[in-house]
C-alpha cells in the first residue's frame, strides 16, 4: 500500500507491502543504513529511531504505522554538517568502538537530552538499558551522555531543573 | 612529535556517529539476490529427504539448492590451525546425509529479497531420522562417535608437564581439589556475520565484502573452496561491527554465497540475523575442570594439576587453540615448580567451539585463581596473602615457566607483580571488606584475582607506506579493525616515527588489494605487529623520499633536510619541496613512492594485572550487584591510553557477562538450545554495570622494538574469578561455592536451600 510520512525533514511517499518493517524500508528503500538491525525483536535497540520525537524500535514497527508521522534517524540528527551535542560527546569520550550499536544509542541519548531533565549517572544507565553494546562496557557512553546533558543545559535557556 | 601516549580521539568516529558507517549488511549492489539458509532442527539426525517444490514455486524465488545441486563445493571447509594432536572434523557447506548440531545448514534459498528468501526457507521440507544426541563431553568421550567413520569422540588430548607434574603432589602438605565448570558463551558481536559476493563474468573475478578479521586468510580459504586462484578474488572487510575472534575464519554461508554468485552471475547477499548468531557462529568457554593444587603449610605452591574436558561441539574450525591456550595459561603470574595439564577435547552435537575473546586465557586464569582461593581457605590463610607468597618477584625475571615455546621455554619479562596487586588491594579497600559487611538485606564481599595477559607472538604483519598525490601518506595493513581504532593508533605511531603531523596519515585496512600479504586481527596482535611494521617502514620510506627529492634537486641525499613535511637542501631554504609538491612531481614522472615493511613476531608479550571487586548480595532475593571495581593493567608502551581504557573496560564487561549472566543452555536429551534469544540469554546492559577505575602501569615488552603489548584480552581474563571470590566472601556464613559459571541468584538460592545455612 502507499504510505506518506516525514523522514529527517523530507516528506516521502512509498509503496510498501503491509508486512514490511519500518527498519527494512528505511534501510533498503531510502538508504538510511545508519538504522542498524542486530536482533530484530526489539531487545538490542540498534534500530531505534524517533517517531514524532519519541524513541521507537523500527524493527518492531510496521512501515505502514509511520503513515502521517515524523521519523528521525541517526542521519537526521546533525544539521548542516554540525554534529549534535550527543554525537560530539560520543567522539570526545570514546563512547563507541565498532560503532554498530552507536546509532541506536545516539538516537536514544538525543531524546534524553531533548527532555531537558537533570539525570544522575544511575538514571542515565537505567535510561540506556534498552540498548545493548558489546564493545565499550557502557562507562564511556554514560560519560558522553552525562556530558551532553550538561552542555545542553548550559546552552538551552528552556532547560529545567528536573 | 609525541603522539604515542596521547589520548587522541578517533578518526573513525565522525562517520560512525552520523550513521555513515558502511557495514556488510549496508551494501546492496543493483541486482542483488538474497540468500536464506535452511538449518537443521535436530542436534543429530539422518536426513531422509529434502523437498524443495513448494519453496521453488513461491514467487520471487530464484533457486533452492541442496548438497546434490552444489556438488563442486561439497568438500570440507579448510582446516583452521591444523595440529598433529588433532583428529579434525570440518563441515561441508551443506550437511550431507547427516546433521550434527541444531542450526547446521541443510539447504539454501536464493530469492529477490530477504522476506521471500526466508518465507521460502520455511517451505523447504526436510525429513529427519533423529539419532542419539551427545551433549556431555565427559560422558561423550566414550559414547558412540558422532562422526561416521571415526573411532571416538575424542578429538584431541593436550598435555603439558613442567617439573615432575602430578607426581609432585605427594610432596605437598595439603592438596585441595576443585571441580570448575564454565558455561557455553556466545560471543555476540552486535553485527551478525554477513557477506556480499559480486562476480564479474568478463574477468572471472570475484569481489567479496565480508566482516572478517583477516581478509587474506579469508580469501585463501574461499579460493580453495571455489578452486579459483587467490588473485582472482578481492576481499574487503568494510566497517565491521565487532569480531572478538568469531569472525576469524570462513564459514559455510561464505562459501555458499560466493559460489552462487559465480553460478548465477548476480550479486549475492547473506546478512545473518541474531537467531543465526546463536545457532551457527562459533561458541566458547564450555569446559569442565578437575583441578588440584598442592601447597606447603606456608602457602607456597608445590604443584598444580588439572584434568579438563573441552566440549568442542561438532567441528574444529580453529583446531584446538582454545583448549591448548587454556592449558598454557593456567600457571599465570605465579611460580609453579611442578605443573601438569591434560585436556580432552570431545566432539558433541552442538555448535563448534572457536576462539572468543581470550580463547582459553580466561579459562586458565579462572582455574588458577579459584585454586588459590580454595587453598587459602583450606590453610586458614588470607586469599590475598597466598597470592603475595606465590607471585613472581622482580629478582626472578626473566622467568622460564617451563611451557615449551619455539624450542625453548616460555619466558616472562620483567614486571612488579606484587606492587600491581597491592595497588588494587588498597584501592578496593580489601581490609574493610575481607570480613563480611552487612548493610540491611545486603551482604558485601570482596574478591581479588590476578592474570597474565599473553598477546601476539605469532606470524608477521605488514605496513605499506605510499605518498598520495595530495601529500598525505597512506599506510596499508592486512590487519583490519572491528572497532579497535587502528586507523587512529597506527597513524600515531607513523606520525612519531616520521616526525610529521598526525593528520598527514591515512590508514587503509581490510582490503586484499591494498597490501599483498597479511594475517589479521586476533590474539591482541595488531599494535605489536602492525605498530612495529609501521615504525620499521618509516626510515626506509623517508630515505626513499629523500633520494627522489635528491634527484629533483640534483643534490646528494645526505645534503637534504627533512622538516615537518618539507624537504630542503641544507643551507639553501629557497630550494625546498612540500610532500604534496614532491607527490605531484612523482605523479608527473609516473613514479610511485612506496615502501613496505613486514614485522615478524619473536614471541608473545606478557602483561600482568589485577582486578578487585566488591559485590553486594541481597539475602532475600539473592540478587548480585557490583558495588566497586578496580583494575590495574600493564599494557606495555601505550600508544593511546584512551583506546586502551576502552579495550580494558569493554573486555571486563564481557568477562562479567560470563561470570554472572551468559550461558547457552542446551537440553541434555535433545541437544536443543533452550535460551537462544536476547530475551533469555542475557548480555550485560548499562544498568547492571558499574563504573570501573582503571590504573595503567607500563612495563615495555622486550620482544619488539617499540615495547608494545596487546591489550584486548586482559580485561576478560580475571572478572570470573574475582566475582566468584567476592560472592563466596560475602556469603561466608553459608558454605556456598561459586565454582560453576555463571553464578546466578537462583544458584545461590538453591545452594542455601539445600542446607548450606550453618
Amino acid at each position: 500500500m502507499t504510505v506518506e510520512f516525514e523522514v529527517n525533514g523530507h516528506m516521502v511517499t512509498i509503496d510498501v507491502p503491509e508486512h514490511w518493517l519500518l527498519a527494512d524500508v528505511l534501510r533498503n528503500q531510502m538508504d538510511f543504513t545508519g538504522v542498524h538491525l542486530a536482533c530484530e525483536y526489539g531487545v538490542c535497540g540498534a534500530c531505534t529511531v524517533l517517531m514524532d520525537g519519541e524513541p521507537v524500535r523500527s524493527c518492531l514497527t510496521l512501515a505502514v504505522q509511520a503513515a502521517g508521522r515524523r521519523i528521525t534517524t541517526v542521519e537526521g540528527l546533525a544539521s548542516e554538517g554540525q554534529l549534535n551535542v550527543v554525537q560530539q560527546a560520543f567522539i570526545e569520550h570514546h563512547a563507541l568502538q565498532c560503532g554498530f550499536c552507536t546509532p541506536g544509542f545516539v538516537v536514544t541519548a538525543s531524546y534524553l537530552v531533548n527532555q531537558n531533565r537533570e539525570m544522575t549517572r544511575e538514571q542515565i544507565r537505567e535510561a540506556l538499558s534498552g540498548n545493548l553494546c558489546r564493545c565499550t562496557g557502557y562507562q564511556k557512553i554514560v560519560d558522553a551522555v552525562e556530558e551532553a546533558l550538561r552542555r545542553h543545559q548550559a546552552t538551552d535557556p528552556t532547560a529545567e531543573d528536573n | 612529535m609525541g603522539y604515542i601516549g596521547q589520548r587522541m580521539t578517533r578518526v573513525e568516529d565522525e562517520r560512525l556517529v552520523t550513521g555513515k558507517g558502511r557495514y556488510v549488511s549496508d551494501i546492496t549492489p543493483p541486482g542483488t539476490l538474497h540468500l536464506a539458509i535452511v538449518r537443521s532442527l535436530h542436534a543429530h539426525a539422518k536426513i531422509t529427504g529434502l523437498e524443495f517444490e513448494a519453496a521453488r514455486n513461491l514467487a520471487g524465488v530464484v533457486g533452492v539448492y541442496g548438497p546434490k545441486d552444489l556438488e563442486p563445493i561439497m568438500r570440507p571447509l579448510p582446516k583452521g590451525m591444523p595440529d598433529p594432536r588433532l583428529r579434525a572434523q570440518m563441515p561441508t557447506p551443506l550437511a550431507i546425509d547427516r546433521v550434527h548440531y541444531v542450526g547446521e545448514p541443510v539447504a539454501v534459498v536464493v530469492a529477490e529479497n530477504r522476506y521471500i528468501a526466508e518465507d521460502a526457507a520455511q517451505l523447504v521440507e526436510v525429513g529427519y531420522e533423529p539419532l542419539l544426541a551427545i551433549t556431555d563431553p565427559v560422558e561423550g568421550e566414550h559414547a558412540p562417535p558422532i562422526h561416521l567413520g571415526s573411532q571416538s569422540n575424542l578429538a584431541a588430548e593436550v598435555h603439558y608437564m613442567v617439573g615432575s607434574g602430578a607426581a609432585a603432589l605427594s610432596g605437598a602438605d595439603h592438596v585441595v581439589e576443585v571441580t570448575l565448570r564454565l558455561g557455553r558463551v556466545v560471543g555476540h558481536p552486535m553485527e551478525p556475520r554477513g557477506i556480499v559476493a559480486i562476480f564479474n563474468p568478463d574477468t572471472k573475478s570475484l569481489l567479496v565484502y565480508a566482516g572478517t578479521q583477516g581478509v587474506h586468510g579469508f580469501r585463501h580459504s574461499l579460493a580453495e573452496m571455489l578452486q579459483m586462484p587467490d588473485n582472482r578474488i578481492r576481499v574487503v572487510a568494510p566497517d565491521t561491527g565487532g569480531g572478538f575472534g568469531l569472525k576469524t575464519r570462513i564459514y559455510a554461508e561464505d562459501v555458499l554465497a560466493a559460489y552462487l554468485a559465480v553460478q548465477l552471475k548476480r550479486p549475492i547477499k547473506w546478512a545473518g540475523d541474531r537467531r543465526e548468531e546463536f545457532m551457527s557462529t562459533n561458541q566458547e568457554r564450555d569446559q569442565v575442570h578437575y583441578a588440584k593444587i598442592g601447597v606447603k603449610s606456608s602457602g607456597e605452591i608445590v604443584a598444580v594439576v588439572d584434568h579438563f574436558f573441552q566440549d568442542q561441539g561438532a567441528y574444529t574450525p580453529s583446531g584446538i587453540i582454545v583448549p591448548d591456550t587454556t592449558a598454557i595459561c593456567i600457571m599465570g603470574p605465579y611460580r609453579v615448580p611442578h605443573f601438569e595439564a591434560v585436556g580432552k577435547v570431545v566432539y558433541t552435537n552442538k555448535v563448534s567451539v572457536g576462539p572468543y575473546r581470550g580463547a582459553g586465557r580466561p579459562q586458565g586464569t579462572f582455574v588458577m585463581e579459584r585454586l588459590l582461593d580454595h587453598a587459602a581457605d583450606a590453610l586458614g590463610m588470607d586469599r590475598v596473602q597466598i597470592r603475595r607468597i606465590n607471585l613472581l618477584t622482580p629478582d626472578q625475571f626473566p622467568y622460564h615457566n617451563g611451557i615449551p615455546a619455539r624450542g625453548a621455554s616460555m619466558t616472562l619479562p620483567y614486571g612488579e607483580y606484587q606492587k600491581t596487586m597491592d595497588q588494587v588491594v588498597a584501592a578496593i579497600d580489601y581490609d574493610t571488606f575481607r570480613n563480611p559487611v552487612q548493610k540491611g538485606d545486603w551482604k558485601l564481599g570482596v574478591g581479588v584475582a590476578n592474570y597474565l595477559e599473553m598477546s601476539g607472538g605469532f606470524g608477521f604483519e605488514g605496513a605499506k607506506m605510499r605518498l598520495l598525490e595530495d601529500g598525505r601518506i597512506e599506510i596499508a595493513t592486512g590487519s583490519s579493525s572491528q572497532g579497535q581504532g587502528h586507523r587512529t593508533a597506527i597513524a600515531q605511531v607513523a606520525a612519531d616515527r616520521l616526525n610529521l603531523p598526525f593528520e598527514q596519515f591515512v590508514v587503509v585496512e581490510g582490503d586484499t588489494d591494498a597490501i599483498e600479504r597479511g594475517i589479521g586481527t586476533f590474539g591482541s596482535r595488531t599494535m605489536m605487529m602492525t605498530g612495529n611494521a609501521t615504525a620499521q617502514a618509516a626510515p626506509g620510506f623517508r630515505k626513499r623520499l629523500l633520494e627522489y627529492a635528491a634527484q629533483i634537486f640534483e643534490a646528494a641525499p645526505e645534503d637534504l633536510h627533512w622538516d615537518l613535511g618539507r624537504i630542503s637542501v641544507t643551507g639553501v631554504p629557497t630550494r625546498s619541496l612540500s610532500l604534496a609538491e614532491l607527490a605531484h612531481h612523482a605523479a608527473s614522472e609516473n613514479v610511485t613512492l612506496e615502501v613496505a615493511a613486514y614485522f615478524d613476531a619473536v614471541g608473545p608479550a606478557f602483561g600482568m594485572g589485577t582486578h578487585g571487586v566488591v559485590v553486594a548480595i541481597n539475602v532475600k532475593t539473592w540478587a548480585i550487584e557490583i558495588r566497586d571495581y578496580r583494575i590495574c593493567h600493564d599494557g606495555g608502551v601505550l600508544v593511546n591510553p584512551l583506546l586502551v581504557e576502552g579495550q580494558t573496560i569493554g573486555g571486563t564487561v564481557q568477562g562479567i557477562g560470563t561470570a554472572l549472566f551468559e550461558s547457552l543452555i542446551i537440553d541434555p536429551e535433545s541437544g536443543q538450545p533452550l535460551n537462544a534469544t536476547f530475551l533469555d540469554y542475557l548480555l550485560p546492559a548499562a544498568g547492571e554495570m558499574p563504573d570501573f577505575k582503571v590504573t595503567e602501569v607500563e612495563y615495555p615488552d622486550p620482544t619488539n622494538p617499540e615495547g608494545f603489548k596487546g591489550v584486548a584480552e586482559g580485561g576478560i581474563m580475571p572478572p570470573m574469578a574475582a566475582i566468584c571470590a567476592a560472592v563466596e566472601n560475602a556469603l561466608r556464613p553459608w558454605s556456598i561455592h561459586a565454582d560453576t559459571l555463571p553464578v546466578t541468584p537462583s544458584d545461590l538460592f538453591y545452594q542455601v536451600a539445600k542446607g548450606g545455612i550453618q
